[in-house]
Parts: structure tokens; sequence; C-alpha cells
């Protein structure tokens, strides 16, 4: 038959034409990472997708910067600063020369054109940081900032600073729905192209003030499946990958040339018990601190982290407020709740909470209601459900039974809105500095309209007016010893509470291979991860690994890669193509060629 | 045919997809969630800019106010914006269609193809061990879950194997061209094979079962009276008319492989209409929930309405009617 | 009857009926297919009701698989090994064909109960009242089942009730079709016509003729709707839709790919309830096609 002959020809004519056009070369040097998560918004103003921040810290550059290895406040745009004695008023040095991507100079007129309009429009994400702020420029290279109130923060100001030139144009109304995908910036990249569910890639910005970058090019691939994002890593088709998943972490990090990291940023997932100060009641044995404490002691953390997350996590007591480990205080022993089963039983005993009708559950003093919680399971968390799992099998080991009602987060923010839930798990991810972390559970935090019942922080329920009052002492505190002792004592008290139980500090999963690029920095350092970090300082930092190194893996490692890439994929689909081919016309031949009569088969 | 049944037709197909649109609307407006609180948690939002939000995601005015405003949104093809990324959601469900078109129609074409072929086998080797064979692997494929068979399918051929991807529709480094299409589809055979094998069972049985009911009709045995060969009896007697009841189902099928699309495309993470429907569940992302849904609905409406007619226009028993 | 005195048509009617469905399982006994799918649904029944026996409830829970090891393959823990958080799979599966097949039957039960009484007033009553309820039921045909049945679990909550109603109610227009069309060929028959004419009341006829008649249908149809209500929880609960405080043989699957079991190739974890699950649709269909067989003659195959 003509048919499996002619797929063959078109095969073979698709495989040279395939094998001809080849993979180029790589000429310039381009750095790319894998990461699941697609970009949300490249606006500066309202985005909040992590790959987002990422794509501005490295775009825009603000007036001050980070150090890598312990967040402090280094020159960033401006070179110098100077307070005043009361400490209310900045005044800050922009460097010489500085320019914009586009060639326009950057001058203190766009730092103060970004801060004012950022407070006099209250733009979200800017607006905890300058909404005090008033800003003004004596001349081209001096920004003045004025806080009309102690700010602890101050000097460091690390709102990314836009192009008046580009930005200025816009009404209120237009600026927050501006896609911001000009390509102007004063960061060690720039955007230039956003392909959405592809990847988005960004160029080196000739003007940065720190120096032009080492490598050309940064791509971010998006890839839907972390499986084959793992496996692009191995095979060398991309350089670096963001949240790894946990089940290729440990393959990862015995392969020879890549190097696995967990990144810690004081991002943690707590349990959390509904403290009773809401609109709505919990459980009222839940009122009770002994019967919380129970809980806490009940609590084992390190199998959690063990069988839950995979053994890629760490434990933690207090509440992290901050990605500055320096933030989180030690709790004495005396004052821990340590995995104990005896002692919770102890507790409860202790509390009249006995089993009187012997069905294995506890109830209230006095013979009335069972002891038995609500717990709220998050149904977009892939680690919720395992942690259920644990938490109710201990608790009922104890003598709490516990009722679980999957959620999705909507519906969960209502519910703990209105104070209708016993327990729940959920986390958080705080910034460097701890203020707005720590504003989040105080008194005025908590839901009190009813009509509006998701417009609130404080997810503890809880309400400590000596928290508050701590509060407000850090607040202006503006030494920093005297601030770091103020919120220990803050997060002590908060802890002994036993109304947020810290499951663990959760980690990014992060991989990266050595055989092109070098030079990744963690941030913190020590402990945190290489990219996606609070300011990114790794990709202006890399280089290309020495020639002579890549000489000595044989040019073969990238160039190999990305060769047998192509000739595995053009292989496989001409097996594939031929392989269909035969069969169509195997199985059409053996078909027709039957031709007994039908009465011969009757 | 008729005009005034095709008419007739056409609007039934109108008025169903109308009664799809008001239904989206009121299943969702039961959920009583707070989008604008879900989106911003994290940012003390003030009334004022609460209140501008709530006009922006249109949930201001009352129900008869947001049903109407809905309405005439949908009928712009304004499916108002994702709750996730703040783009319009007629922007992503456009950009993610090619994809599940892709899959979905080379996966209805060859479980046609494939499952008829088998079901004239079977049928003309009744009763033999080829029969047997083809009937229990169709059936068998029928009845397992079609995801499970692409987990199956990614564990031999891909992680075990490794003869193609384990998911995703094309690898990075590909450039364009001829290079990224051929990539494309050999990303996308697991998915394919997955759907096909999943729904080929249904044209095998049908044809099968018609194919012998046609065997037996009296026509044949005239044809077999004036001595055609067997061969040419199946081919240009039975097999046509036994087709009949298939070619609809091959569009009312378009149906089923859509709706299978959706676990088998988030199994292979192939970016398509089905794992945004997955990817939507988290949230949830209702908007497009709601456009996904409506699209969906629309999908198999148009394919009903054309397996309809073209079932009218092949069926010479009707057209005369 | 040999010897005895009918005493009554009643008597008469039920004796009839018994030899009808004594001959029926005659004719279906001859079936080897349906005899297959009826030996595997009973196993499936066995396993499900004897639970408690063959795995203990306790294995289900992760805080009693602390000491186990976490996706051990079953040379290593048998039978079937141990899941991400080492819990038994054999546990989860013998207890997970409870939810599944109970999913499965409630749900088509509800299905078939909507659509039996929504098939018979259409087909009986006729007319402009008969009409919108087909009008009602071919929209519901057109809506494509999943992503209706992925709307409707999303927006009211992931449960067991809410399962077995989600499904029930996306399920019922297949049914109601089929009775209508029964329903309207038994009105044309005769006997109906003449009991009329005789004066018989409409629950007479209901009673004694439609129903009667339909039973037999419904019943071949539930057998054939079981696997698709059961394949549905399956792609529901993988989707997430499901209740997650049960184990059923659907979340099994969702949790083995969550977990990323297909790259660690620990295939004890999702080939048993993928197994499962298809035997038992398979024994379902057979058994509703050696059903269908014996009430409808045309489609029983000749015997040379």
């Amino acid at each position: 038959m003509a048919t499996p002959r002619l797929l063959v020809a078109i095969g073979a004519t698709l495989a040279i034409l395939t094998l001809a056009t080849g993979a180029a070369a790589q000429e310039r040097l381009i750095l790319t990472v894998g990461i699941p998560n697609d970009i949300g918004s490249l606006n500066p103003l309202v985005g909040v997708e992590v790959p987002d921040y990422e794509v501005w810290n490295l775009h825009y550059a603000t007036l001050t910067d980070k150090a890598a290895e312990d967040f402090e406040t280094i020159p960033g745009l401006a070179e110098s600063w100077e307070g005043s004695d009361d400490g209310l008023t900045w005044t800050y040095t922009l460097r010489e020369g500085l320019l914009w991507s586009d060639g326009e100079p950057l001058t203190a007129d766009d730092v103060v054109f970004t801060i004012n309009r950022a407070r006099e429009e209250a733009w979200l994400n800017y607006d905890s940081t300058v909404a005090n702020i008033t800003a003004s420029a004596p001349d081209e290279r001096t920004v003045v900032l004025e806080s009309s109130v102690p700010d602890p923060k101050l000097p460091t100001m690390d709102v990314y600073i836009l192009p008046e030139h580009i930005w200025g144009e816009l009404g209120p109304r237009e600026i927050t729905r501006y896609d911001g995908l000009d390509g102007v910036g004063s960061g060690p990249f720039t955007i230039a192209e956003l392909r959405r569910g592809e990847f988005w890639r960004l160029e080196a910005n000739e003007n940065y003030w720190a120096g032009r970058p080492a490598i050309d090019e940064v791509v971010f691939r998006l890839f839907n499946n972390t499986d084959a994002m793992v496996a692009a890593l191995t095979a060398g088709e991309i350089d670096a990958a963001h949240y790894v998943p946990e089940s290729s972490f440990e393959q990862l990090s015995e392969t020879e040339g890549i190097v696995a990291i967990e990144g810690q940023q004081g991002g943690f997932d707590e349990l959390a018990v509904n403290g009773g100060d809401g609109l709505g009641d919990p459980h009222p044995a839940l009122l009770d601190l002994r019967v919380r404490q129970a809980i806490a002691h009940a609590i084992d953390e390190q199998t959690i982290i063990d069988r839950v997350l995979e053994g890629l996590g760490a434990p933690s007591e207090a509440m992290s407020p901050s990605a500055n480990p320096e933030w989180i205080p030690e709790i004495p022993d005396e004052e821990r709740f340590d995995f104990d089963l005896d002692r919770a039983r102890e507790l409860l005993d202790e509390g009249g909470y006995e089993d009187t009708d012997g069905d294995g559950i506890r109830e209230m003093p006095g013979g009335g209601q069972p002891l038995d919680l609500v717990f709220a399971v998050r149904t977009e968390s892939q680690t919720a459900p395992g942690i259920a799992e644990f938490v109710s099998g201990w608790l009922q080991e104890i003598g709490i039974a516990v009722t679980q009602r999957p959620m999705n987060d909507t519906r969960l923010l209502e519910v703990v809105g209105r104070g209708d839930y016993d327990m729940f798990v959920w986390g958080w991810v705080p910034f460097v500095d701890p203020d707005p972390m720590l504003s989040y559970f105080k008194c005025d935090q908590i839901a009190s309209d009813p009509e509006d019942p998701t417009n609130y922080y404080n997810d503890a329920n809880l309400c400590d007016a000596e928290y508050d009052r701590l509060y407000e002492e850090q607040k202006v505190e503006l030494d920093e010893e005297r601030r770091i002792e103020i919120v220990h004592e803050m997060l002590r008290r908060f802890y002994s509470h036993a109304v947020y139980h810290v499951l663990y500090l959760d980690t990014d999963l992060q991989a990266y291979r050595t055989d092109r690029f070098t030079g990744w920095v963690r941030q913190p350092a020590d402990v945190g991860p290489v990219m996606f970090s609070n300011s990114s300082p790794s990709y202006a930092l890399l280089e290309p690994v020495s020639e002579e190194d890549e000489a000595a893996e044989g040019d073969g490692e990238a160039a190999g890669a990305t060769a047998d890439g192509d000739d595995g994929t053009s292989t496989g689909a001409i097996v594939a193509l031929v392989a269909l081919g035969l069969l169509a016309g195997a199985s059409l031949v053996w078909i027709l060629r039957r031709r007994r009569t039908v009465d011969e088969r009757d | 045919m008729n005009r005034r049944r095709v008419i007739g037709k056409i609007l039934a197909s109108v008025g169903t997809l109308a009664f799809v649109v008001c239904f989206n609307f009121f299943l969702f407006r039961v959920v009583e969630s707070d989008p604008v609180g879900n989106l911003y948690r994290g940012r003390n939002l003030s009334p004022e800019q609460r209140e501008e939000l709530r006009r922006e995601f249109g949930l201001d005015g009352s129900q008869a106010e947001q049903f109407a405003r809905y309405v005439a949104q949908t009928a712009q093809l304004n499916f108002g914006r994702s709750y996730v990324t703040n783009e319009p959601v007629i922007d992503e469900i456009a950009r993610r269609a090619w994809p599940t078109v892709a899959l979905v129609g080379t996966s209805a074409l060859l479980s046609a193809l494939i499952g008829i072929l088998i079901g004239v086998v079977a049928a003309w080797r009744r009763g033999s061990k080829t029969d047997y064979a083809s009937t229990g692997f169709t059936m068998a494929t029928y009845s397992m879950p079609d995801f499970w068979l692409g987990m199956l399918l990614l564990l031999v051929f891909a992680v075990g194997l490794g003869w193609f991807p384990v998911g995703g529709i094309v690898d990075p480094a590909t450039g364009g061209g001829l290079e990224r299409l051929l990539d494309q589809a050999h990303h996308m055979v697991l998915p394919a094979a997955t759907l096909t094998l999943a729904y080929l069972g249904e044209y095998a049985l049908i044809m099968r079962s018609s194919l012998l009911e046609t065997m037996r009709e009296d026509y044949l045995l005239l044809a077999r009276a004036k001595g055609l060969r067997d061969v040419a009896v199946r081919n240009r007697h039975a097999v046509p008319n036994a087709l009949l009841p298939v070619t609809t189902l091959l569009a009312i099928n378009i149906g089923f492989i859509l709706s299978g699309a959706i676990a088998v495309e988030t199994i292979f993470s192939w970016p398509g209409l089905g794992l945004a429907t997955f990817e939507a569940l988290s949230g949830p992302d209702l908007p497009m929930l709601q456009g996904l849904f409506l699209v969906f609905s629309a999908a198999v409406i148009v394919a009903n309405l054309a397996a309809d007619l073209l079932y009218s226009y092949l069926d010479p028993r009707v057209r005369t009617a | 009857m040999r010897g005895a005195v009918a005493t009554s048509a009643t008597r008469i009617a039920w004796l009839r009926r018994r030899r009808a469905v004594t001959g029926a399982w005659r004719d279906y006994r001859r079936s080897r297919t349906g005899m297959i799918g009826l030996a595997v649904l009973v196993l499936a029944g066995l396993v499900a009701l004897g639970a408690p026996l063959l795995a203990d409830e306790g294995d289900l829970r992760a805080v009693n698989a602390i000491d186990n090891p976490s996706w051990a393959p079953p040379s290593e823990f048998g039978p079937l090994g141990t899941d991400n958080l080492g819990r038994s799979v054999w546990a989860q599966f013998v207890w997970g064909s409870r939810i599944s097949l109970l999913v499965g039957l409630a749900a088509t039960v509800l299905a078939i109960v909507i659509g039996t009484v929504v098939g018979i007033s259409a087909g009986f009553v006729g007319g402009r009242f008969g009409g919108v309820l087909m009008r009602g039921t071919e929209w519901f045909l057109v809506i494509p089942f999943l992503p209706l049945a992925i709307v409707l679990a999303a927006v009211l909550g992931p449960s067991i009730e809410n399962i077995i109603l989600v499904i029930g109610i996306t399920s019922w227009p297949g049914t109601a079709r089929l009775i209508r069309a029964q329903v309207l060929t038994l009105k044309e028959r005769l006997y109906v016509d003449r009991s009329r004419a005789f004066g018989a009341s409409g629950r007479h006829l209901m009673g004694r003729h439609i129903l009667p008649n339909v039973m037999p249908l419904v019943l071949a149809n539930t057998t054939l709707t079981v696997p698709i209500a059961i394949l549905s929880e399956t792609t529901l609960s993988f989707l997430g839709l499901g209740d997650p405080t049960r184990a059923s043989w659907g979340k099994m699957l969702e949790e083995a790919f969550r977990a990323g079991a297909i790259t660690r190739e620990a295939w004890w974890y999702f080939l048993p309830p993928g197994l499962g699950i298809m035997l038992v649709v398979l024994a379902f269909t057979l058994c509703g096609q050696a059903l269908e067989a014996i009430l409808d003659p045309r489609l029983r195959e000749r015997r040379s």
C-alpha cells in the first residue's frame, strides 16, 4: 500500500528539515528560571503575586536597598542620608548621573512624584509605608522626607520609584489600571516581553546605577507542571527553579551539578484557635486558657514537619513577624508548650473536663456539652488536609473530638471574621520590618461589623490591652535594641495565650545548576532563598562560570543538552508519526484482506 | 430540509443557551462571598476603597440591577475579570482555548475513527475471538476513569520509559516554527491517547450493534443476491447505513470528551480550558468559573445542534418528511 | 396451574409475576457476561460490607501510622504499601470502597426516582404539562454534565450529601427521557385503552399497567446509571470537590496525584483504586446489558 511508504517519506523530510534548522548556539548570556506561578499584574501599585514582586525588584530601583546577609539598610538610588535630631526629617542625596533605562535622567522629582502621589491616592502597595510622609526636592539630587509621626522604619525607604515622565501622565484611576509594560525602569534588568502563560523576559539595563549586570537576559518560564520543571532543570534546559515540589527535592539535592536549597523567609503556618473576642462565639471550652494550653501540648510539630512536609520545614515556637530572624524571641522552657499528651490530659482533668458517658469524648464541667471542636480545613492548601488529619488524631487521644469542615479561602475569611469557628490552619509571610505583622493582632483589628465580616486582620480573635500598649511603644521606638526587646515581650505574651500555635516555618524549595552561572546569594545569609527573596540581590551579581571550567566539562553540558533536547524531540515525534502510520496502514491492510464471503462464516 | 424546521431547532438552541446564562447568574449569586475582601486580604481598605472596588467588580446595586448588568455584559462577551489575575476572563479563555480545541478535536476524531473501525471489525466477525477481544478491550477502557488511564500512561511512557514528556505543552528550549509545532504534537501524544482510548468504547459498541442490525436488513440480501462481494456489500451498503447513528454520536460525544478534558488536562498540565477550570476551583475564581461554564455549555449546545441538523440531513427517511 | 383453583385476579397476577421473575432469572443465568458481572458485584459488596473485618479502621488515621514508613511499596509493608503520610493503602482501599459504592448507589437512586417521576408524569399526563417537563429535561440534558456538576459542587461545598445531591440532580434527565418513551409506548397498547373504556381510573392504570411494565426498564437503567454515578464521584473527588474527611477511591487518586505518586512511581497507591473502579463499573455494565437483553427481545443475539 502506498500509505505507509508515503508516511515514511513525509517523516524523513520533516526530520531533515528540523535537524537543518537545529538549535543555534547561544551567543547571549541568558539565565532561565523556571516557576510554576504566573504573573498577576506588573503594576507595582496593585499587584500581589510572588512573581510580580520579583520582576519589580529587578525592574525598579529603590531609594535605599537591603543587604543580602541581614536586611541591613544600605544605599540604593540614594548614596547617603541624614536625619534630623527629632528623627522626623530625613534628607537623602541621590547618586550622580542617574538615568532611567530609556536615557531620561532620574532625579529627585521622580522620587517626590512617587511618594506624594502614593500618599495622596493611597496606592495599595505603598500606603503603609508612605501614609505619614511628605516628600520634597530642594534640588535635583536631594530628597527631603518629612514624617508626621516618629517612624522607626526610616531611613529605610524601599518603595519602587516610578518614572514621572511615564506614570505622571496617568490620572488617579488610570494609574491603578496601567499595565506597567513600558519597559522603563532603573533596576538591573527591565522587562522586555511578557507572554502570559508562557514566559516573561527581562533585559540588562545599561543605565543601572551599580553597573550593567554580567548577564544579558533573565527569562522566567512558566511551568504548569512542576515535574516537567524539574526534568527541565536536570536536562539543563533551565538554570534554576523555584517552588520545586517536595517529591523531587531529595533527588535534586543528590544530583551532581545541582544545588537544592530550603529557603526561609519568616513565612509560617499556624493552627489558630478562636480567642473568643470576636463577633461570634467559639466552643465554650476554648475560652478556658487551660484547654487551649492542653491543645498546644497535643501538637507534635516535628511529626507534622516530617510527615506532611517530608522534613522540609523548620520548627518555631513564637510567631515570626519578620523575614529577619532576630525579631523572633526564644520561648523559655517553663513557658513552652512541648508535645506532651499526658500533660495535656492533666490540664483537662484539672479543669474538670471529664468523660462522663464513656464515649471517649470529654464534656464540659458538670457533664454538659461534649468537647467537639470544628476544624475549618482550607481546601486550597496542600498541607492543610494532612495537618488536620494529625491534629484531629492527637486531640482524639486526649478526649477532644474534631469535626473537619472543608472550606475555601473566601468562605473561611468570612467565617473567621464572624467568629463562627473553633480552629483553622493558615499562614502568613511577613515583611522585613515587623510593624505590619505585629499590627494585625491589635484589638482594633478584630472584625466588628457583622455586615462586613472580612475587613479584619486579627484572625486570632484575641484582644490583649497590654499587647496593644507595647505595640504603640515599639512603633515610635527609634533605638533598635530597645525596640527588639519590646517586640520580643509582645510575642512572648501572645504565645502564652495559646491561640496561635506556630506549626513550622515554611521553606521555599529552590534549585539551581552550577555549570553555567555562579554567584547566587542567599537572603538572609545561610538560611534564606536565592531567588524570590525580599530584594532579589542574586541576579545582578551572577556571572558566567569561567571559560576554563566550561571547557573542562566539555562545552558539552549546555550546548549538548540543547542539541540533545532537539534530537530527542524530533526523534520522538518522528517515531510517533511513523509508528502511527505503520499501525494505520497495517490495520487497514489486515482488515481489507479478509475477503471471505458472508456465507462461509455464518 | 424544511427551512422552518431548521430555524426551529436553532431557536431552541438559542433558548437553551439563554437558560444557561440565567442559570449561571443565579448559581453564583447563591454563594455569599466577599471577593473584594478575599482578593485584598493583607491590606487595610478604607470603606471608600471597598466601595470603589465593589463597584469595579459589579457587586453593587440590587440583585435585579446586577442581573441586568450581567446579561448585557455577557452579550458583549464581557465575562468580568478574574479574581486571580484581574485580567478580563474572556482574554484568559481566548488564550487557553486552542490547546483544548487541538486536544479535544484530535481525540474526538481519533476515537471516532478507531472506535468505528473496531466496531466494524467486531460486527463483521461476530462471535469470533476478535469480536470478544475487541469488545472486551473497549468495554474495559470505557469503564476506567479517564484520568486514571492518563496516570497509567504517564507512569509507563513518560516516567518509566521516558518516551514522552511528563506534562506541559512545549519544551521551553524549542524555538519557533516547525520545531515548536512538532514539539507540541509530541507533548500531545499522551493526553490525546488517553482521551481517545477512554472514549472510543462507545463508538465501537454502538457501531457494532448498529451494523449487526443493519446486516439483517432486507436490502443487504438484495445486494448479495446481486452477487456483490462481501466487502463491497459491507462497505457500500451496510457500513454507510450503520454509520448514521454514529455520526450524531460524534457531535454529542464532543460534550463528553470536553468534560473529560478537565481531569485529563489536569493530569498532563495541558494548558487548556480544562486546566483553567481546575485552577479556577481554588478560590474559587468565580468569574472564571462562570465564563468557562458558559463556554463549555455553548460548545456542547452548538455541537448538539450540528448533530441534530446533520442527522436530519443524512437520514433519507427524515429528509423527505 | 395444576389442580389449584385461582382465588382472585390478584393472585393470578402475582403468580404470573413470580413466574416472569424466575423465568427472567433463568434467562439471565444463561448470559455468561451477566453472571461474571454479578459475581464481581457480590464480591465488591462483600468487601465493602466486610471492611471492619478486612482492615482496622484505625489504620486510616495518620497519627496511628507515625511508625510506619511512608511511601513504602507492598514488598516492604503489606498488603498494598503505604502512602505519603504512612497510612496503609489496603485500609484506604477497603474502607474507601464503602464511600464509592454508597455514593454511586445513593446518587443513582436519587436520579432514578426523580427521572422516573418526571418521565411517568410527562408520558402519562401528556399534553402541555408533559411538553413543558420534557423541554426542561432537554435543557438539562444539553448542559454538559461535568462542568455543571463542578459548578454545583463548588457552590454547595464538599461533603458526601452534596456530592450525592449533585450527581443525582445532574443524572436524571437520561432516565426521564427513557421512561417517558416507554410510557408513551405502553399508553398505545390496546389493553390500556380497553381498561379506560371500561372506566378504570388513572390510579388503577398507573398501578396495574404502567408501573409494572416500566419497572424492568427502570431496573435496567439503574444498573447502567450506577457506573456513571461512580465515575462521577471519582472525578469530582479527584478534582477536590469530594468529602475530604472520608476515604474513597476517588480521594485516593486525588491524594496520590497531589503527593506526586506518579513521579515517585508509587504505583501501589493509585493502581488499586482505579482497578477497583474499573471492575465495579464494568460489572454493572455487564449486568445492565444482560438485563437489557432479557427485556428487549430485539437486542437478543440470534442463537444458531
